[in-house]
């Protein structure tokens, strides 16, 4: 008996040692990143994994001025907002009617969405790079936003409208019978009741819309509108000698999505699962 | 249609202006660029807007698939299949375990390792860039502490140990992620069978080999399918990290179709790779599935 105890002591033992291990394998870049944010270059030369001797402040200025770091972090916060709530607003009555209604036209439209998951966002590059040349839409928000939004519109449907399918089908006919129609029973009574789905959905579009980049790469030309996956890249290819800013600049274009996992991750955790499972 | 009532009508029509919009963006964006690229991959065309547009049949393709660079590519996407089922799955699937099993501090260690996910694909290949300079980095400054200094290369530059580093990168990134998906198969095995096992006296590897992994077949299922079709798609990682460089010795497919078309204007060349992408995902997928995870009734 002792000797089973001692044998499940070094198990929870052998289990922590694992735990803390991973922990520090995922903490350890980040936290070399940062501290070699505020070194200078020669000490940064003289390798990372040190403790500063001086703390170094410089870098982030520097990056904010020479990268135009805030601006391009608030491009990608305007652009992952604005194509969140796009996709919401387009998501949201589709789901209703393909959830509510039986038209046949309905499964059509279900199947397209569904078949929108299977189109890797590759095979459309050229085409969008085509189409976006004939509208004269280079450098525009609007387009790449919508794009963004189509790319995301079948796992809103498909997720909005599992949910809508959960929930009974006595309270649309009891607004019905209180004289609600179809836009008013969506806006007023669907949306307030789904609005855990939606946080889920619009957390899962806000990390895509804010780190992206094959389209930014080719639908954004003009530097003043680079999103920051495309600034970053675009700072640390031209600015080679001076590394400092470089860290600095990588550091702050994680500091929104850090913020909003520490202040969400349950519903981040939910999010991603239910992503997932989708595929 | 016209023998139904008015109501039918007007609740019909009502109906299709709900779906329009996002019909609408899905063909425009989705559909009809995936048929206009399998149109181009037949034509040669240099991405110019008045260029003229040249039908060459098959030629895209045969180029391709006798190209040497298409080839390498493939075998990196490969590399990433291997990384992804020998290295991801296992450690994605054992800290799965681990923020299931009745530790103090599970919430933490979960949060811990999903966070990589949140910080962005293009600046996480940045931060591993860093930590993977020949110079300053930590890798080489570590192998310089421990005397081994004569294994410092330039990683990043060299053919097959780039692509590699590449790979362990994204397993660090996505560990966390598929550790949810693990996480959600276990947790959803009920507790009675826990306790049969235990009163059989089935515990440790034993429960988890006979126990825990048949019962999460699902769950390796939908890993099986991301991993397969994430890798043939993997372009963020592998761009930011070496743009596919050196000589497009880390290039994967999706890589290759991007500098195809982008940077040497062979649209066509470029559609045909999509193409072949497509293709190869879908029957991929499918064939998952069907055929080796199929339900045995």
């Amino acid at each position: 008996m002792k000797n089973y105890r001692a044998l499940k002591k070094l198990k929870t033992f052998g289990q922590y040692f694992i735990a803390i291990f991973m922990a520090v394998v995922t903490f350890f870049p980040l936290i070399v990143t940062l501290i070699s944010s505020l070194k200078t270059n020669d000490e940064i030369l003289l390798g990372m994994f040190s403790i500063p001797k001086v703390w170094n402040f410089q870098n982030y200025p520097d990056a904010i001025r020479i990268a135009n770091a805030l601006k391009s972090i608030g491009n990608s916060l305007f652009v992952a907002i604005a194509t969140l709530v796009v996709t919401v607003i387009i998501a949201m009555p589709a789901a209703y009617v393909i959830a509510r209604k039986s038209f046949g036209y309905l499964k059509a439209a279900y199947f397209l969405f569904m078949a929108g998951v299977m189109v890797p966002v590759h095979c459309t590059l050229v085409s969008v790079s085509k189409i976006s040349s004939a509208l004269g839409t280079k450098n525009s928000y609007a387009f790449l936003i919508l794009i963004y939004t189509a790319f995301n519109l079948s796992q809103a449907i498909f997720l909005f409208t599992g949910y809508i399918q959960g929930l009974d089908r006595g309270l649309d006919e009891a607004a019905k019978i209180d004289g609600c129609g179809d836009l008013k029973l969506l806006t007023t009574i669907l949306t307030p009741i789904c609005k855990p789905i939606i946080a889920t959905e619009a957390i899962l579009v806000f990390i895509y819309g804010y780190s992206e980049l094959i389209f930014s790469l080719i639908l954004i030309t003009d530097s003043n509108k680079y999103t920051i996956s495309r600034a970053m890249l675009n700072f640390t290819a031209n600015f080679t000698t001076d590394y400092g800013p470089q860290f600095a600049f990588v550091i702050m274009s994680m500091i929104p999505m850090l913020i909003i996992y520490l202040v969400l991750h349950e519903k981040v955790e939910a999010g991603m699962l239910a992503g997932a499972v989708k595929g | 249609m016209f023998f139904k009532s008015k109501t039918y009508r007007k609740s019909y029509l009502k109906s299709m202006l709900f779906v329009l919009p996002g019909i609408i963006l899905t063909v425009a964006f989705v559909i009809y660029p995936v048929i206009n690229t399998a149109w181009l991959s037949l034509n040669k065309w240099n991405g110019i807007g008045g260029a003229p547009v040249t039908w060459v049949g098959l030629e895209n393709y045969i180029k391709v698939l006798t190209s040497e660079k298409f080839w390498k590519s493939m075998l990196n996407a490969l590399y990433f299949m291997i990384g992804g089922f020998c290295i991801l799955m296992p450690i994605a699937f054992g800290m799965a375990l681990l923020v299931t099993s009745k530790l103090k501090g599970i919430k933490f260690f979960k949060t811990a390792y999903l966070m990589p996910v949140m910080l962005g694909t293009t600046a996480v290949g940045l931060m591993w860039t860093f930590m993977l300079n020949a110079n300053f980095g930590v890798l080489a400054q570590f192998l310089r502490a421990i005397g081994l200094e004569e294994y410092i290369i330039n990683w990043l530059a060299t053919p097959t140990v780039n692509i590699w580093c590449v790979v362990l990168v994204n397993e660090w990134m996505y560990a966390g992620y598929n550790m949810l998906i693990f996480a959600a198969g276990i947790v959803a095995i009920p507790d009675e069978i826990h306790d049969a096992a235990l009163l059989d006296g089935c515990t440790g590897l034993k429960k988890i080999i006979h126990i825990t992994v048949p019962l999460c077949k699902n769950m390796f299922m939908v890993f099986s399918v991301i991993c397969v079709t994430g890798c043939l798609k993997a372009f963020d990682i592998v761009w930011a990290m070496t743009g596919g460089g050196p000589m497009d010795s880390s290039a994967t497919p999706a890589v290759l179709l991007y500098t195809q078309g982008f940077q040497y204007k062979l649209m066509g060349r470029s559609g045909a790779i999509s193409i072949i992408l497509l293709v190869l995902g879908l029957v991929l997928s499918v064939l998952l599935n069907n055929v080796i995870f199929k339900e045995k009734d």
